[in-house]
């Protein structure tokens, strides 16, 4: 035990660089903006909009329609006694995005019932994201009016009758059901709010096999390059564990890694949830709470642990490809394989539902044991606890065949001879 | 006295190709035996078996009358093992690098750092052994592995070229750490190119080629043997 412990010792100092602590550092710090980022734009997008209007018309019907849009939860910013052109130089210089211009002779043609013309003058002030919001105020301006116009124009004609009523004679009401919960909303909603709570899963999951695969095929194709192998190899410790030490450091720096960007995406995605709970108008967090899809700590439990499980499947395979490797730099391209298997589930996760595949399709994503933990978030919304504690054994018993092997090659000449060394020769006598 | 390693019939192939082809020798108590050969003559493998680094297709390996096919882990105990193209890990500093050997063999916390001062004399860095290995020159590099490979006094030292790239002084002083390695009672199983070196280091010599022992003696006796001048004569004179 005690000459277990100095090998761990040994193998932990040397992944645990300053380069890894900055790279931890630099993700929780990245998962904090984009978290900081979304709030501030779910805000914005929820919040206040605020429009600049000119009325030149300044009839009742013009002052009801800008007191119609400020319950419509516009703020407007009355532009005084200036001619149309002095009022878009005007806003140009303001911080709205959007000007209202009710010409003359707007509230005659109503009461001729005759369609009102308006002018909206969008501010395209960037072309990111919130610079072409103005585009979505624009719409939302013209639903907001064309509904107070009509209303108005309907309580006139046909007093003590909902205007509401006239226009939609017939309303769904729509409830989404998932497994015994029941909540009012639309499944496009809900599946969009899933959907965008899934995404950075795979991602992070995907970052992370990569980076301990890497550094277990790198620990081991150093020690070839650094000719530390052979010496190694004749101490007086067990080959199995050798093995174990490797991977359990690789194991052990990947969970802390694994635990960090966890904390860094759970504060990310409850930031994010925090933000669609206020933007109760929509209910989106209220409909997600509601028909329980959130995750509880021991959904968080299962999901890490399905990650861990990833990891250790992917650091066995990394033990043998890094056998296979003659050196640090051929270590770098041992890593391909290792990352297409992961890739590949990924992208099926992010375009299809792997459970609507053929069969033959759906057994070959299956096989692949990273194909496992991107289903971990479905299913457990869904409770598939079935699939889930199913894809859990699977990978640990590839987990155990790919110790086993690697044991194998540890104990047998293959760890000095085995090289993978396309179009060369396979061995080399000494 | 019972020898410490005694192979017969040694055989081992790579796929079709036989590197040894059936040698048999055997090192006694306190002695220095060298396996001499051109490359590619089976030295470094018959080392790399008997470092239990590789297997062997044929023959028997005893040591201290210990089945080595059966008890590889007590052969590790006992013997120590310097490669031709050792290395060290270079992010470790001279001193953590031979507490970190040190503690694979060392019973007691005692032991261990008897082993490191040992160590520690072998090499004579002194200061430097608070630097990363990485900073060494070739020639500390081989000091420091050497003192790792003697430090525990091993029954049986395998030293496959000792010597290799290092320059005249610090080739002198690796033979003159053997040697007086040797007087208190380790035995050593080297290879070399460098006849000059087995003639100052060895009390045997057996000459190697593709795989076979042509010749085994001291090496005065093989020089009478042959009657030759040095050990190179020796050796051509075997092959003819």
């Amino acid at each position: 035990m005690k000459k277990f412990a100095n090998l761990l010792k040994k193998e932990i100092r040397e992944l645990v660089t300053l380069q890894l602590a900055l790279s931890l550092a630099f993700t929780v710090i990245l998962f904090s903006f984009i978290g900081q980022v979304s709030r501030k734009e779910v805000r914005k997008a929820t919040g206040v909009q605020t429009i600049s209007a000119l009325d030149l018309d300044g009839s009742a019907a013009s002052q009801g329609l800008l007191k119609g849009l400020e319950s419509a939860r516009f703020e407007i910013r009355r532009i005084e006694e200036k001619t149309r052109d002095e009022a878009i130089d005007l806003a140009r210089t303001g911080e709205s995005k959007l000007l209202l211009v009710i010409p003359a002779g707007f509230g005659d043609s109503l009461g001729s019932l005759t369609p009102g013309e308006i002018e909206t003058y969008s501010y395209l002030r960037s072309f990111s994201l919130i610079g072409t919001r103005s585009q979505v105020v624009v719409r939302g301006v013209l639903s907001a009016l064309n509904n107070v116009l009509s209303d108005k124009v309907l309580r006139d004609k046909l007093p003590g009758i909902d205007p509401g009523s006239l226009k939609n004679p017939i309303k769904s009401k729509d409830f989404v059901i998932v497994r015994d919960r029941m909540a009012e909303g639309s499944a496009g909603q809900v599946a969009g709010l899933v959907s965008s709570q899934s995404l950075l899963i795979p991602i992070i999951l995907m970052m992370i096999i990569i980076y301990s695969s890497q550094m277990v095929i790198s620990a081991v194709a150093m020690e070839k390059q650094n000719k530390t192998l052979e010496t190694l190899l004749t101490v007086p410790i067990r080959r199995t564990s050798i093995i174990t030490a490797k991977m359990l450091s690789a194991g052990l720096v990947g969970l802390i890694s694994a635990g960090i960007y966890m904390v860094g995406m759970k504060s990310f995605l409850g930031g994010i949830g925090e933000e669609a709970a206020q933007a109760g108008a929509q209910g989106g967090a209220a409909i997600m709470r509601q028909l329980g899809l959130y995750f509880s700590t021991s959904g968080y439990l299962i999901l890490g642990a399905a990650i861990f499980l990833a990891i250790l499947v992917a650091l066995a395979l990394a033990m043998i490809l890094g056998v296979l490797a003659e050196d640090f730099r051929s270590a770098q391209n041992m890593i391909m394989p290792l990352m297409f298997m992961v890739m590949i589930p990924y992208f099926i996760s992010l375009f299809a539902d792997i459970n609507t595949l053929s069969l033959p399709l759906k057994i070959f994503f299956l096989a692949i044991p990273f194909t496992h933990p991107f289903l971990v978030s479905q299913n457990l919304y869904l409770g598939n606890y079935g699939m889930i504690f199913g894809g859990l054994v699977y990978m640990l018993v590839v987990f155990t065949g790919l110790v086993l092997f690697a044991a194998r090659v540890f104990s047998t000449d293959k760890i000095l001879t085995m090289k993978l060394r396309i179009g060369k020769k396979k061995t080399a006598v000494a | 006295m019972e020898n410490v390693l005694s192979v017969k019939g040694l055989k081992k192939s790579y796929g079709t190709q036989m590197a040894v082809a059936g040698i048999d020798f055997e090192v006694r108590p306190g002695e220095v035996f060298a396996l001499i050969g051109p490359n590619g003559a089976g030295k470094t493998t018959t080392l790399r078996i008997i470092a239990t680094l590789l297997t062997y297709s044929e023959g028997e390996i005893a040591f201290l009358n210990h089945d080595l096919r059966k008890e590889p882990d007590f052969v590790r105990e006992k013997i120590s093992y310097l490669p031709e193209e050792a290395g060290a890990y270079k992010n470790m500093k001279g001193m953590d690098y031979l507490r970190f050997m040190a503690a694979f063999y060392a019973r007691t916390a005692e032991e261990e750092r008897e082993f490191v001062e040992r160590a520690a004399a072998i090499t004579e860095l002194k200061d430097r052994l608070s630097s990363k290995v990485g900073t060494y020159s070739k020639g500390m590099t081989r000091k420091i592995l050497l003192a790792r490979a003697l430090m525990t006094r091993p029954v049986l030292a395998i030293l496959d070229e000792p010597t290799s790239g290092l320059d005249v002084i610090n080739a002198l002083e690796v033979r003159e750490i053997v040697r007086r390695y040797v007087k208190e009672g380790t035995s050593v199983l080297l290879s070399s190119h460098n006849m000059l070196e087995i003639e100052y280091l060895s009390d045997r010599v057996a000459l190697i080629d593709k795989g076979r022992i042509l010749d085994c003696g001291t090496p005065q006796a093989l020089k009478d043997k042959h009657q030759a001048k040095n050990l190179e004569e020796v050796f051509r004179s075997s092959l003819r």
